[in-house]
């Protein structure tokens, strides 16, 4: 069969304007069906005609999925289908999370930004480009990572968690939330499941065909912050080709507890090295007690980066991550 | 009196309906009846059609016909590439259409075919065809020679001699020396040499190369996307198999060219075709996907020279070996200018040049934006650079040194330039940027930033001469100056025309321009390439509107008595010049003209214009006072343009990104027509030679011969992010006495200087250390900086 | 229902790459099938004959069946078993766990316990003892009938295998060499440390057919280990199953179920010196030999 690409299949839309909608037509058309948030990952999907859904789910008219409400707790709830520029200039965000404000405005472009909705941002799929062909790899239920090789072109991929597939996770706002120990509210049919941000994020090891914990009939629908913690220090900084319009070589979001001079706490993640955000926790322990300071930093960026395996070409990565700790550290303010 | 508009900010007339949205390009375009049609592309890098089964999309309703390679007039021969294959020569060759009532349909039914393929050695790196037993992208060859292909493998020797790290260099398909040059060497002060790889980049225009085809009364009309029009004409009538005088081209606007759109392209042939088969109208849009295979790059080289400099800093000797990566058509001759471009910029004593073309299956390579010339600028800057520090002179000076003055000289046969302000433009540069003071930064860290600075000097070919002007007063009183070039972007379909409304001494306000469609009587043109239109149609329309004044004063006298010198023309009037009142209006002058006839009004014509022209001026016979003439001021010597580039960045040690924190340009291009018009070519220039050297990337998977960087975003191309808010332009403004209005074009040599200036500055802020690579990524420099495992070996392509 | 997943490679070419995941409950469903079915009409008790005290005649209590080596490939061959189709199947399903080194290193352990069956099988025991001879196929003929209620005289005894474990044997050999051979191969295919990664060993095809047999073997392990477990708690065999655990049968089994001719026990030993020697422990009291069923 002769391929085609650039130009989209027909397909039956489906317009719900609730939650409840929603998840019911999900459930009703299964694998078939295929959710619309900002349309940025799906278009270039259905553009190339690789993922061929009969039925699409525009979230547009579901309003009760936008919008960023105060909680109880002193958090902040962000609906999924708010844009990442409402979430970068919301005077909200950015007071009480300032690292995801500054995560969110490094999202591709203006006219992305406001087309592009967090939600869409967090479960987007990888940008693997041997996966985006169209090629039958692992992650497309076929027998082989095209990318792993060691003739392949695999600057943009893994130093570690790969397990058969070395694709990356492309989110520039999901390390922020991991950072922030946000949590992610799905609904379903059956009920609604909330997941701590570090375990909504998966790796091929344990599912090689998706890259969150959501599944055909899963919506995810809401972001939730728990309350600042009071006087914390962040960092956030993607490193990319260009400085518009382009996906992440690796990004660090730190958050520092910062007591007396001394790291009281510390969440340190970094995206763009592995199928998901990964959270540093040994670094995070060995910080701990001590200054935010250049030699903290670098010793943070060792252990980080301890057990990392280059491919052929992304060597390169291993010390890029663990100077980006190592500013995460040192130069979180 | 009319102000002067040469030199002057003007709108040029098609910006509005750019911005408003209002232009419509070749896509826009919609004829009655209209279906589309969608290409089947080859699935694999080389390999040969055994059978095709269109059975099934055929019997899909709403298809009405299947285009195969077999039914076009031009076919790939030779070297020649055809518009559809069935020996297809790179992924992404288009092997047949299919038209149906509509897109989606047309898509189906591609999907419904079942092409069948015979596999066939492909290669991506000109170095491993170059081996014994390599494989070779064509059939007939691996080397591009004059018409035919060669064959050329160079023994394991050469390749284990060389070692991974240096351009093994056998035996070269071209060859050329000036004087001694390793006598040369003997002597020099400082030796400098280096292995440097320059990738292939491609062209990625704004608008893809989409097209609209209709006949009608065996007409061929053809809306288009093209850099020239009028010379866009005979090579669609060739492609369709028919005379030029059978094809109307339209093409009012094209959405960026850089040289791959130079005179239509091959895509054309297949609505054309397609249309006379099914008696219908057919509409080729190309999608981003399918411009990035069809749509034309930069040929790439991996290359190897070595200087050396005297005492003084004078480069008494130049050794340059250039292995090309051409694509698989034709024979992409970047190499060559290369050589011959090395020469304008340092003017070498001696100098060697050997160069390979290989071909490769990648997808087809034309001119980009200073062929030749930007690459061998980027390549060459930096290692002068490391050569001025080591023999302790400063960067701009030994350009300076170097450069070419009046009797500079280009080329092997050392053919004299026209004019060369290359000193005055580096001492512009150096003023402007401020290049005493920024050196000092140099090296200069600040946290993880590591300051550098770097300049580029880039030579390229900016003019022509010879074609023909054609103008008209109408009824109206207005001067329509038609248009032959097209529109590609740059305004030079308003800049050029400057010279007839100020030799009329009319106001612009009274000038229109026509452009664009070749039933609306264009003259010959050249074609938009080489940045030769400012040049050549500044004098062409000087040349016309010098005979339109001499019309204007023939008629005058003629209906006013008196001799045609006692008149002049100024203000939309011609009039005695001792009685201003005593005169007629453009108008009158227009309708006098069609009254008499003759040689006012296009009846007769000068003997020496084209046949085009005469054409041209034949259909607008009658419509008013008409003007065509032949450049044929007198010229000798290349016409070329400098442009020098300075640029200060920041190196991020600790990510090896950079940031470029100033820009500076200046150049030597004689007049200046449009100062914002020039200012935004040249940065624009500038913008795409950094864009070269900094994150613009053609990747491909080895194992299968696939590209990746079929997207904006996975090609990245520069952002406008990625630049300074503010780059500083100036020029030197001084006429090429050459040239009746001094102008000289500007389009290319931008690129180089930008491409050079940023690798100089950030070898500059590694402290002097060249990767010689393009493009530069941060990966590269971090792994530089942090003594980790290179990336790619250093003669690595494609990556 | 379609037997092979297929998928267009780089070049458009339609290559396997896999055997379709539907087989895998196509296996179960064959599986509950034969067992249900093989519950329903088959008596659980199967008449034998009555003991021969000659045949008993100087015979220990306990005869050795499996000694401890073979026990020992036995059962961590089933465990190496049921964790590579649990790590393979279950993900499948939707049972989702990282599961890829559990498999190969579970595969790695089936390896060498196949290799140390091979070298046991020829070295320490008579190759033959497998082999399917017309005697076999004989007794398979009458066991068939007498199992579907249609007893032809009397049962007819085994040599040391009953035909039907010969026929499981050799069944689960060439599933098992399949998944191995094809698994060997499969790693190249992943990061572990004792081949490299060669992705691109074989082409597009090739892979798919090595990924095809090692499905298919492996859907054909599950119905096997259906069955294999299914005869393996039925009461009348659980003689059997037991003797895998502790190393010997009673005399009464030996005489009810085997021939002494095809499976020869020398007069030698008690059950005391068995006992003795650790309950069928090394010093084997029942020889493996056999007699005249060799070539």
């Amino acid at each position: 069969m002769a391929v085609i690409r650039d130009m989209i299949p027909p397909f039956e839309l489906f317009q719900p304007a609730g939650v409840d909608d929603a998840v019911r037509l999900m459930e009703e058309h299964g694998d078939q069906g295929w959710v619309l948030a900002g349309g940025l990952d799906t278009f270039d999907w259905f553009k190339d005609r690789i993922k061929r859904p009969s039925a699409v789910i525009d979230l547009g008219g579901v309003d009760e999925l936008r919008g960023i409400s105060a909680g109880a707790d002193g958090g902040f709830a962000i609906g999924a289908m708010t844009s990442l520029t409402t979430v970068a200039e919301s005077a909200d965000v950015m007071s009480a999370y300032p690292l995801l404000a500054t995560a969110a405005v490094t999202v591709a472009t203006p006219q992305i930004r406001n087309q592009g909705t967090l939600g869409g941002n967090i479960v987007q799929d990888t940008r693997c480009w041997y996966y985006r062909s169209g090629w039958p790899c692992y992650r497309a239920g076929g027998n082989i990572c095209y990318a792993g090789t060691s003739r392949s072109m695999n600057r943009e991929h893994c130093i570690m968690g790969a397990s058969r597939c070395v694709a990356v996770n492309p989110s520039d706002t999901a390390p922020a939330l991991v950072a922030l120990d946000a949590e992610m509210v799905v609904a379903s049919t059956s009920g609604e499941r909330t997941y701590a941000a570090t375990d909504f994020f998966i790796g091929p090891d344990l599912d090689i065909e998706r890259m969150t914990v959501i599944e055909p009939g899963d919506l995810l629908t809401q972001i939730r912050l728990p309350a600042p913690w009071s006087g914390a220090r962040h960092y956030f900084e993607k490193v990319r080709d260009r400085k518009s319009w382009d996906f992440s070589l690796a990004s660090v979001a730190s958050m520092l507890n910062v007591e007396g001079g001394v790291i009281r706490d510390a969440r340190l993640v970094v995206n763009g090295i592995a199928p998901y955000p990964v959270r540093m926790g040994a670094a995070e322990a060995a910080v701990r007690g001590r200054e935010p300071s250049d030699e903290t930093g670098q010793m943070a960026g060792e252990i980080a980066v301890e057990g990392s395996r280059a491919l052929r070409h992304n060597d390169y990565k291993i010390a890029l991550t663990r100077n980006l700790v190592k500013r995460a550290i040192r130069d979180a303010a | 009196m009319a102000e002067n508009v040469i030199g002057t900010d003007i709108s040029p007339p098609d910006l509005r309906a750019k911005i408003t949205g209002r232009a419509r390009y070749a896509e826009d375009f919609r004829a009655e009846g209209m279906v589309f049609a969608k290409l089947l592309l080859s699935p694999m890098p080389h390999a040969r059609v055994r059978s095709v089964d269109t059975s099934a999309a055929e019997a899909m309703e709403g298809v009405l016909g299947i285009l195969r390679a077999s039914e076009m007039p031009v076919q790939a021969e030779g070297l020649g590439e055809g518009a559809l294959t069935d020996e297809p020569l790179y992924e992404g060759e288009p092997i047949l259409a299919v038209a149906a009532v509509d897109e989606t349909i047309a898509a189906a039914a591609v999907e419904a075919i079942r092409v069948e393929f015979e596999q066939l050695p492909f290669v991506l790196d000109p170095l491993e065809s170059l081996r014994e037993g390599g494989p070779d992208a064509r059939l007939d060859g691996n080397v591009g020679g004059r018409g035919e292909a060669l064959t050329i493998k160079w023994p394991d020797s050469v390749f284990d001699e060389a070692g991974p790290d240096r351009l093994p260099m056998g035996e070269p398909a071209a060859e050329w020396a000036i004087g001694d040059v390793d006598a040369a060497f003997a002597e020099a002060e400082v030796i400098v040499e280096e292995t440097i790889v320059h990738q292939s980049v491609t062209h990625h225009p704004m608008e893809p190369r989409s097209c609209m085809a209709y006949w009608q009364n065996g007409k061929l009309f053809l809306h288009g996307s093209t850099q020239s029009t009028e010379r866009s004409r005979g090579s669609v009538a060739r492609m369709a198999g028919v005379e030029a005088d059978d094809v109307v081209f339209i093409g009012e606007y094209c959405g960026g060219g850089f040289g791959s759109k130079i005179s239509g392209t091959p895509n054309m042939a297949i609505p054309a075709v397609m249309s006379r088969k099914i008696g219908r109208p057919v509409m080729l849009r190309i999608t981003r996907y399918e411009e990035n295979y069809i749509g034309r790059a930069r040929a790439g080289f991996q290359g190897w020279a070595k200087i050396g400099l005297r005492s003084d800093g004078r480069m008494t000797a130049l050794d340059l070996y250039l292995v090309q990566d051409g694509g698989p058509y034709g024979r992409a001759s970047d190499f060559s200018t290369a050589g011959t471009v090395a020469t304008a910029i340092y003017q070498p004593e001696n100098m060697r040049f050997r160069g390979v073309p290989v071909y490769t299956n990648t997808p087809p390579r034309s001119a980009q934006r200073a062929p030749g010339g930007a690459q061998i600028v980027a390549m060459l800057e930096p290692l002068v650079d490391k050569a001025a520090r080591e023999l302790g002179v400063d960067r701009l000076e030994v350009r300076k040194i170097n450069a070419p003055g009046h009797d500079g000289w280009l080329g092997e046969n050392k053919a004299p330039f026209t004019s060369a302000y290359v000193r005055e433009a580096l001492d512009l540069g150096g003023e402007l940027f401020n290049w005493e003071e920024k050196k000092q930064l140099s090296g200069q860290r600040n946290g993880s930033k590591v300051t550098g600075v770097g300049m580029g000097l880039s030579p390229f070919t900016a003019g022509s001469a010879g074609r023909d002007g054609l103008l008209v007063i109408r009824p109206d009183g207005k001067l329509h100056v038609h248009q032959g070039i097209g529109n590609l972007g740059t305004h030079s379909i308003a800049d050029t025309a400057r010279p007839a409304a100020d030799v009329l001494d009319l106001s612009w306000d009274d000038v229109v321009i026509v452009w664009g469609d070749t039933s609306k009587h264009l003259p010959f043109s050249t074609v938009q390439a080489g940045s030769q239109t400012t040049h050549a149609h500044t004098r062409a329309n000087h040349a016309a509107a010098t005979a339109m004044v001499g019309l204007l004063q023939e008629l005058a006298a003629q209906e006013l008595g008196g001799s045609p010198s006692d008149y002049r023309v100024a203000d939309g009037r011609v009039f005695r010049a001792s009685n201003p009142a005593a005169g007629m209006d453009f108008a009158q002058a227009a309708r006098r003209a069609m009254a008499l006839g003759g040689k006012f009004s296009g009846e007769q014509f000068p003997e020496d214009l084209n046949d085009a022209t005469k054409a041209a001026v034949a259909g607008l016979a009658g419509e008013g006072l008409i003007a065509a003439a032949r450049d044929n001021y007198a010229r000798a010597g290349a016409v070329f343009t400098w442009v020098a580039t300075f640029a200060q960045v920041e190196l991020d040690v600790e990510t090896g990104e950079v940031e470029i924190v100033d820009l500076a340009s200046t150049a030597d291009c004689g007049t200046v027509m449009h100062p914002r018009s020039l200012a935004a070519q040249t940065n624009g220039g500038v913008f795409q030679g950094i864009g070269m050297a900094k994150s613009q990337r053609w990747v491909f998977d080895p194992k299968w011969g696939i590209p990746f960087t079929k997207r904006f975003y996975t090609a990245r191309p520069p952002g406008i992010l990625d630049v300074p808010r503010s780059p500083r332009f100036a020029a030197v403004n001084q006429p090429d006495p050459h040239t009746p209005v001094g102008a000289k074009g500007i389009g290319e040599p931008p690129v180089g200087a930008g491409e050079a200036a940023y690798a100089c500055a950030v070898a500059d802020a590694m402290g002097g250390l060249c990767l010689c690579r393009t493009p530069l990524t941060s990966d590269m420099i971090l792994a530089e900086l942090e003594g980790r495992p290179r990336p790619y070996g250093l003669l690595d392509t494609h990556v | 229902m379609e037997f092979l997943r297929r998928a267009l490679n780089p070049w458009g070419e339609d290559v396997p790459i896999g055997v379709s995941w539907d087989l895998i409950w196509a296996a179960v469903i064959i599986g509950a099938i034969f067992v249900v079915g093989h519950a329903l009409m088959v008596p659980k008790k199967v008449a034998t004959g009555e003991i021969d005290e000659d045949e008993a005649r100087g015979l220990p209590e306990k005869l050795q069946r499996h000694t401890p080596g073979a026990r020992g490939f036995h059962w961590s061959m089933s465990i190496a078993m049921f964790a590579l189709l649990i790590t393979a199947f279950f993900p499948v399903v939707g049972i989702q766990f990282p599961w890829v080194t559990i498999h190969w290193i579970a595969g790695v352990l089936l390896i060498l316990t196949v290799i140390y069956h091979i070298y046991h099988v020829f070295a320490k025991q008579d190759f033959w003892t497998m082999w399917i001879d017309r005697r076999d196929i004989a007794e398979g003929k009458q066991g068939l009938k007498a199992a579907l209620g249609r007893p032809e005289g009397k049962r007819p005894r085994s040599g040391k295998y009953p035909v039907d474990q010969k026929m499981f044997h050799h069944a689960a050999m060439v599933v098992t060499l399949g998944a191995v051979v094809t698994g060997v191969l499969m790693m190249f295919r992943i990061e572990n440390f004792l081949l490299p990664m060669n992705t691109y060993l074989f082409s597009d095809a090739a892979w798919g057919w090595v990924y095809v047999i090692h499905g298919v073997s492996g859907i054909g392990l599950i119905f096997l280990v259906i069955a294999h477990v299914y005869f393996a708690i039925r009461p009348e065999k659980r003689w059997m199953t037991w003797s895998m655990i502790n190393g010997w049968i009673d005399r009464d089994r030996y005489l009810e179920n085997h021939d002494p001719e095809r499976w020869v026990v020398p007069e030698q030993g008690s059950a005391a010196e068995l006992e003795a020697s650790g309950g069928g422990g090394g010093q084997a009291a029942v020889s493996d030999r056999v007699r005249g069923e060799g070539p």
